[in-house]
């Protein structure tokens, strides 16, 4: 019952400030509303057992991804503390594609019988934390990926700091 | 009791919920922040599917580290190029970024 209660406490908190992401005048708020929405996902990643996901995502989402959007945001300053337009005109189409396209996932989860292997699994695992589980697998059967990952996120860095610097030489 | 049909029907309103953001901002930065709104409906599916189909592998709980680690690369990358085109043309609208647009 409590597990219910909380389900729909974080459920509602990251959808009514994702809503509020997406609908809000001021680029800076709308970040703001973004890193409570990822806190609100991190505490289902938690509720579902995954207790590393959910500090990475604490650590990776809200540490670094939303402090550089919003470094970006003031660096930027064009946008900061003006509430001029911030939906173009594609609102009407927007709110179809979304509206059905939700509504086709919907259907097809209210369709599909999962049966048994749902009560099987769950009757298997009462919520442990399966963060060794992660590491193993991170480093025995999923090595290659891993390893692939760093390298992506190296080229990242390099070209990150490529595109951003290339600018202020060409200007001396 | 929580059964996977609400966490995937969660992940569904807030992957629609981005969806709308990508196609009605005008702002790239409110773009690329609404595409993380997306790709967190995606691990939200993805744990979800994970902890109630297969506990013992953990395999929706890996690629949920990997989706997270692509998603920081590509927003690393995304925000250096708005930066980029900032400094050069002094436009952070994506109706109005139309150089390359026939």
């Amino acid at each position: 019952m409590i597990e219910l209660i909380l389900f729909y406490a974080f459920a509602g908190v990251t959808i009514f400030s994702a809503m509020l992401m997406v609908l809000s005048r001021n680029i800076f708020h709308s970040a703001l509303f973004l890193a409570v929405t990822l806190l609100g996902v991190a505490a289902l990643f938690a509720m579902l057992g995954s207790f590393f996901i959910a500090g990475v995502q604490v650590l990776l989402y809200i540490g670094a991804v939303v402090v550089l959007t919003i470094f970006v945001i003031n660096l930027t300053k064009q946008v900061i503390g003006q509430d001029v337009a911030q939906v173009n005109e594609y609102v009407l189409p927007a709110i179809l594609t979304s509206v059905f396209s939700a509504c086709l996932i919907i259907l097809a989860v209210m369709k599909t019988d999962w049966g048994t292997r749902i009560a099987q699994s769950v009757a298997q695992s009462e919520l442990t934390d399966n963060t060794a589980l992660i590491g193993r697998q991170l480093l025995t059967n999923f090595v290659i990926p891993f390893e692939i990952v760093s390298v992506l996120l190296l080229a990242a860095l390099i070209g990150a700091i490529a595109i951003v610097s290339r600018d202020k030489e060409v200007q001396k | 009791m929580i059964t996977l049909n609400h966490y995937i029907i969660l992940g569904a309103i807030l992957f629609a919920i981005g969806i709308f953001g990508v196609i009605t901002r005008r702002n790239a930065i409110g773009i690329l922040m609404s595409l993380e709104l997306i790709f967190n409906a995606v691990n939200i599916n993805m744990v979800a599917f994970s902890r109630f189909l297969t506990p013992t592998a953990a395999y929706g709980e890996l690629f949920t580290i990997f989706i997270i680690t692509v998603a920081a690369a590509e927003s690393v990358l995304g925000l250096a190029i708005i930066l980029a085109i900032y400094r050069k043309r002094q436009v952070l609208n994506a109706d109005e970024m139309n150089l390359m647009k026939w």
